[in-house]
């Protein structure tokens, strides 16, 4: 059986002198992952295969952490740029997070007009929650109207970060941002919550592509952010696989820790044990063995 | 009851907190355009290294970093000092008579100023309010109501009590104390209905301004704590055990679902618990329950299952028994334990005291235990 491919791009030169993350840079990088995608070759030809040229797509960002640690603006805009210049129209692209206040705490503009890539979140005026508790499994929740209504094809563009309860935030958990009370399922660490919310049809219906920002990765006492702790790693993590897009973010941020002479998740009873249950339930792979990293650096 | 029918009827009283009620995804879009939070330090944490914090409010003992919620989606912690968002925040405010509490033994007939903000600290998969007690503050409109305030409502509406309910009074611990304390000095009583998860130390706080306080025993196992209510049985009998210690009047409620929870034998273990912790005059109401949020795939209870518990119970010793969610049932009435003589006639939340005088049945004497005046 083929091992599932993850694709990790990174370059030294992700982050400018002055501190700030580079575009230019970064959309090369995403050019990069998405022909990786396809084998090395064609990144236009990959996004074909993952979307259809009329799809609305969602880029699902997590701004929780403010400008310190939330998927960066600038990555986010790249990747609709890339998009947008390889057959898929802006007006077709919407940056969005759970409020549009936690949008601009992380630097984003909120755009909310006729053309251009739009960037809001579920409060923004007409939108907000879908009227139906979806019951799946052990979740029972209100999901945003854009995931449910807006788009027709989802990427999420999550930052990755080290998490007090889950362990690990990365590409599925991104999604708690897309219901009403993910408040609800921190206990147990997120499991089975994480791949539960995954699977439920609002999300994997319309999931075609993790993409994580590991720019600025946050490797111990995440989810918020402390320098100490946050180690510009300049890459960026792409996989149709959500589980296995995010069993390599963890094994990132094992590395991280390892590096600063940190305990493993596992040893400090944190490891993100619903990538296990995401597995076993048929929604990827968390077996490191059965995951083909490919990385390469772009200048 | 559901959020829209006590705002309808929060209409009819004219407390409204808005005209009518749109859907959540459309409140939700106009409550964010300036959500209306609060920042007050909330109580019972411990600041730990690194800007975490330990909320230290109920059992669950949220460890949480910076940014983060508890469960209950309405403490923050915003750079290691943390926060209640919803003090005074109010989205649910009407005049009930108490019967609908239900305090059966508390001031019947008269009413009961009852209010609540956003939040629970479970997720009981039949909650019957979720759109309020299942999101967060910014999710809901709310009316700004000091506890000031609130007291002085209380008292212009003819109410002699205030009730924190609909919700999980828990999780806005520091409003409903502050609030208790104010109401004490206008001479307007406090009422609590919650679900027990609270850790002892502020339950003694709480019991000492508070006068009376219901408990929702939702179940007698752990495991259908675990898997319907997501909280734990025990914390909940320890609540129920401090309240019938101190001087706070306590009510007991058992939602019984078909199939999940009313198994005879496990009725009767909890009505031997009830006796042997919590004494043999506690008031234990066995409720009606109706298919609701999670749990929409069973029928509502049969009453004869409810009139079986009830009959457990007073087989037990209990000497207070109700059924309750069954209006005009023979079991809504208060019966004097000593002559069998009905002392309370009560329909639905409609009550009269027919043989009850100075909490004492006007046949035989017997005392009849709860506030009467």
């Amino acid at each position: 059986m083929a091992r599932t491919r993850v694709i990790v791009v990174r370059s030294a030169r992700a982050w400018t002198s002055g501190g700030d993350p580079d575009p230019a840079v970064i959309t090369r990088m995403f050019a990069r992952g998405f022909a990786l995608l396809d084998g090395g070759d064609d990144g236009r030809a990959a996004a074909a295969q993952l979307f259809r040229p009329d799809d609305r797509i969602g880029i699902k960002v997590n701004t929780i952490g403010g400008r310190a640690i939330s998927t960066r603006p600038e990555t986010a805009l790249a990747l609709a740029g890339w998009l947008a210049s390889n057959g898929f129209p802006e007006k077709n692209l919407f940056v969005w997070d759970r409020t549009t206040r936690e949008l601009k705490g992380a630097g984003y503009a909120p755009a909310a007009g006729r053309t251009g890539v739009r960037v809001f979140g579920t409060d923004a005026d007409g939108l907000g929650y879908g009227p139906d508790l979806v019951s799946h499994l052990g979740v029972g929740s209100l999901f945003s109207k854009i995931q449910t209504e807006l788009v027709t094809a989802s990427i999420s563009l999550a930052i990755l970060k080290d998490h007090g309860m889950a362990g690990v935030t990365a590409g599925m958990k991104n999604y708690f941002g897309a219901i009403h009370n993910p408040n609800k399922y921190h206990d147990s660490g997120c499991d089975p919550a994480v791949a539960e919310v995954f699977d439920a049809p609002p999300i994997k219906s319309r999931h075609r592509l993790t993409i994580l920002d590991a720019l600025l990765v946050q490797f111990h006492k995440g989810p918020s952010y402390h320098a100490k702790w946050a180690a510009r790693y300049g890459g960026l993590v792409f996989s149709p696989d959500p589980v296995a897009a995010d069993a390599v973010g963890w094994a990132i941020i094992e590395k991280l820790r390892a590096a600063a002479g940190l305990p493993t998740l596992q040893d400090e009873g944190r490891a993100p044990v619903y990538l296990r249950t995401a597995a076993a339930m048929g929604l990827g792979q968390a077996d490191a063995a059965q995951i083909e990293t490919v990385e390469e650096t772009v200048a | 009851m559901n959020r829209r029918s006590f705002f309808n009827r929060a209409a009819g009283a004219g407390l409204a907190l808005g005209g009518g009620l749109p859907a959540l995804g459309r409140r939700l879009a106009a409550a964010a355009a300036a959500p209306n939070l609060a920042r007050v330090e909330a109580r019972y944490y411990a600041k730990l290294p690194d800007r975490e914090i330990e909320c230290r409010l109920c059992p669950r003992l949220c460890r949480l970093g910076d940014k983060e919620r508890g469960y209950c989606g309405v403490r923050e912690n915003d750079g290691g000092t943390y926060y209640s968002l919803v003090y005074g925040k109010v989205c649910a405010l009407n005049v009930d008579p108490i019967e609908k509490k239900p305090f059966f033994h508390v001031l019947p007939g008269t009413t009961a100023f009852s209010l609540a903000t956003a939040g629970c600290n479970v997720n009981c998969k039949f909650c019957q309010n979720w759109e309020i007690a299942q999101v967060r503050p910014e999710q809901v409109e709310a009316y700004d109501l000091s506890p000031e305030a609130a007291a002085a409502r209380a008292v212009s509406s003819g109410c002699p009590t205030i009730a924190y309910t609909y919700t999980e009074p828990t999780v806005y611990f520091e409003y409903m104390y502050d609030t208790a304390v104010q109401a004490k000095r206008r001479g307007v009583r406090s009422v609590v209905v919650t679900g027990g998860h609270i850790n002892p130390e502020p339950l003694a706080d709480l019991l000492a301004v508070v006068d009376a306080v219901k408990v929702d025993l939702k179940g007698f196992t752990e495991t259908f704590y675990r898997q319907y209510v997501r909280g734990e049985l025990k914390p909940v009998l320890e609540t129920i055990r401090a309240v019938a210690k101190s001087k706070a009047w306590l009510e007991i409620v058992a939602l019984v679902i078909p199939t999940l929870n009313d198994r005879p034998d496990t009725v009767r273990e909890m009505c031997r618990w009830i006796r042997g912790e919590a004494g043999d005059k506690v008031p234990v109401h066995f409720t009606r329950f109706q298919p609701m949020y999670l749990v929409k795939n069973l029928p509502p209870t049969p009453v004869s299952t409810l009139e079986e518990a009830r009959q457990i119970a007073l087989e037990e010793g209990l000497r207070f028994v109700y059924v309750g969610n069954v209006p005009g049932h023979e079991g809504e009435n208060t019966y004097c334990p000593g002559c069998g003589e009905r002392v309370i006639a009560r329909v639905g939340f409609q009550s009269e005291i027919v043989r009850l005088k100075k909490g004492q049945c006007a046949k035989c004497g017997t005392t009849i235990p709860g506030i009467w005046a």
